[in-house]
């Protein structure tokens, strides 16, 4: 991991609510980075309100930056989301545990789909494995992206997506039908898993992947879920984050979202 | 080159005098990628009991105005899997070790304290009796002078180690139970633990924090940990160790002043994980720039 004052270098407004920002970094930071991971992202005005550094997934990232895409939801976030080009930051990461890579073990089957699962704001971190050149080894596999938001303007990133990845699948979905279908995500999820083996990624609002782990396991489809808890530190030692998973290797009941995650199988998760 | 050594208790001599507060540090090696641990003047664990605890469901921190509020509860691995998978961890890393202990009764404190003092490379104890967050064992024995006393007392029998006595804020009187501790035997003081505080949720009409309330910490209890350290350090003849809010060289200094013997630093590890040492050489620079030769001769020497 990484601790380190950068700066911004650009900040793209992607919905009245939703910034993009792109962050300098060094090159040893960015072959760190990895789909799933995250940073821990604070002004570095040093005024101490907000106190605590904000988590936020790596949406993409090239030699030299990264991205994060930030939703406007109280003070903390609404100061970094209006940071303009050249302002000052601190960052510490690539912080957690992502998605599995395309070759592990339980992701093999090259027949298999491989179906992202985006809900709202979840859409920075699956785009994580859509984005960046680093992980086109995903889209080695038949990719589908399945995206569901409350409004039509909260489906953010998609034209970046399809830039990057020609020939991905894309459905929507919107709670009031604003774009796409109206329902939920996971109405999308089951249908494809009605027609192919797929191994699953989600990463969304709690009651969605909660919704998503159901879905899976009514299919028996494996899957991996990313949560987003709140936490102070980011890297294992405030125990803010923590969530009750089975199986946690004689450690407890309790897995540090921080470090052990944010990426969990979703049969282990225990909502 | 400025002496920054200091006695915190009988016998137990740190290199500086910044340590890391319990709960805030882990059990040290989460730190290993941000800053030379040994360069620290010593680690306190996070706070152990007999068996392992899950801690407290639900939220377990907001964050407030320059502040944060907690309600973890406590959670840890458990003393026999910290002698065992931790501390030969935490020893590797060259830092004066010193274990935070607590337990549901005056037995399980006792108890830990015998343990520990059959295991090498733990310099010194500092048994908690102000977690607000859990419901048997910490603050009940924090909030009673007779009760800290007599919890004091019982460790000070299970164990020969040096012990400090971590105080609660959530007192009338805190020089009161302060001098009781003394007395009882306690080699030295560290205050304070978090202030007792809540957050709700105003949308959903319902306490934000799992345990409805929280140990509120962070730069926001800084004048009121300031206060009550400078008030007991005149009260008590046995070193204080001064907690709350520290987060620069100068918050630091400011305690030592005060009378601090030294200091803890906690919530600001959370935000920069290099904190601890760059406030070390925030007070070498600043004594040094003064011309002091030892921290000793800073410390207490507010007029």
């Amino acid at each position: 991991m990484y601790l380190f004052k950068t700066e911004i270098t650009e900040n793209r407004q992607l919905s009245p609510s939703i910034s993009c920002l792109r962050i300098k970094a060094a090159e040893d930071f960015c072959r760190k980075a990895a789909p799933g991971k995250f940073v821990m992202l604070g002004n570095d005005n040093e005024l101490s309100d907000p106190l605590l550094k904000r988590p936020f997934g790596i949406s993409n990232w090239g030699n030299d930056w990264f991205e994060v895409v930030i939703k406007i939801i109280g003070k903390g976030t609404a100061q970094l989301a209006r940071l303009r080009r050249g302002a000052a930051v601190s960052v510490n990461g690539p912080l957690g545990t992502g998605y599995p890579p395309p070759t592990c073990a339980t992701c093999d089957n090259d027949n298999e789909t491989l179906i992202l699962v985006a809900g709202g704001i979840g859409i920075a971190s699956i785009a994580s494995c859509l984005l960046p050149v680093a992980a086109n080894r995903y889209l080695k596999k038949p990719t589908v992206l399945l995206f569901g938001a409350a409004v039509e303007n909260e489906l953010v990133l998609l034209d970046e997506i399809k830039q990057s990845t020609a020939g991905l699948r894309i459905e929507t979905i919107t709670d009031d039908g604003s774009s796409g279908r109206r329902g939920f995500v996971t109405d999308l999820l089951k249908n494809e898993l009605e027609n192919s083996t797929a191994l699953t990624f989600a990463c969304g609002p709690e009651p969605m992947l909660k919704s998503v782990q159901q879905v899976l396991r009514s299919y028996n489809a494996q899957g991996y879920l990313s949560l987003e808890n709140r936490m102070a530190c980011g890297f294992g030692v405030c125990l803010g984050c923590v969530q009750a998973i089975v199986g946690n290797a004689g450690k407890g009941q309790n897995a540090k979202v921080c470090t052990q995650g944010p990426v969990f199988a979703a049969d282990e998760v225990i909502f | 080159m400025v002496d920054l050594k200091v006695e915190i208790a009988p016998g137990v001599i740190l290199r500086n005098p910044v340590l890391t507060a319990s709960g805030t540090f882990g059990y040290g090696r989460e730190y290993a990628d941000y800053l030379d641990i040994a360069e620290l003047g010593a680690i306190i664990t996070k706070g152990l009991s007999l068996k392992p605890k899950t801690g407290n469901p639900g939220v377990r921190i907001a964050e407030s105005a320059c502040g944060m509020l907690n309600a973890i509860g406590l959670e840890n691995i458990g003393i026999d899997s910290f002698i065992a998978d931790e501390l030969p961890l935490l020893r590797a890393l060259g830092t004066t070790v010193i274990v935070n202990i607590f337990g549901n009764n005056q037995a399980d404190y006792a108890a830990i304290a015998a343990k520990l003092d059959q295991v090498e490379g733990i310099s010194a104890l500092e048994i908690n009796i102000s977690c607000p967050n859990v419901k048997a064992g910490g603050i009940q024995f924090g909030t009673d002078p007779e009760a800290a006393a007599n919890l004091v007392a019982a460790v000070r029998q299970a164990t020969t180690l040096p012990l400090i006595t971590k105080l609660s804020p959530n007192v009338t009187d805190i020089v009161a139970i302060a001098e009781r501790v003394a007395a009882a035997g306690s080699d030295a003081l560290s205050l304070i633990n978090t202030l007792m505080g809540m957050a709700v949720d105003l949308d959903k009409k319902q306490p934000l924090l799992g345990n409805v309330t929280g140990g509120l910490s962070g730069p926001a209890i800084k004048p009121v940990a300031l206060r009550m350290v400078y008030q007991v350090a005149q009260a008590v003849k046995i070193p204080v160790i001064g907690i709350g809010g520290i987060s620069t060289a100068r918050d630091a200094l400011e305690f030592l002043l005060a009378g601090a013997a030294a200091v803890e630093i906690g919530t600001a590890n959370f935000i920069n994980p290099g904190i601890a040492y760059e406030i070390v050489t925030g007070i070498r620079d600043y004594l040094e720039q003064r011309n002091y030769e030892k921290v000793t001769d800073f410390i207490g020497s507010l007029q």
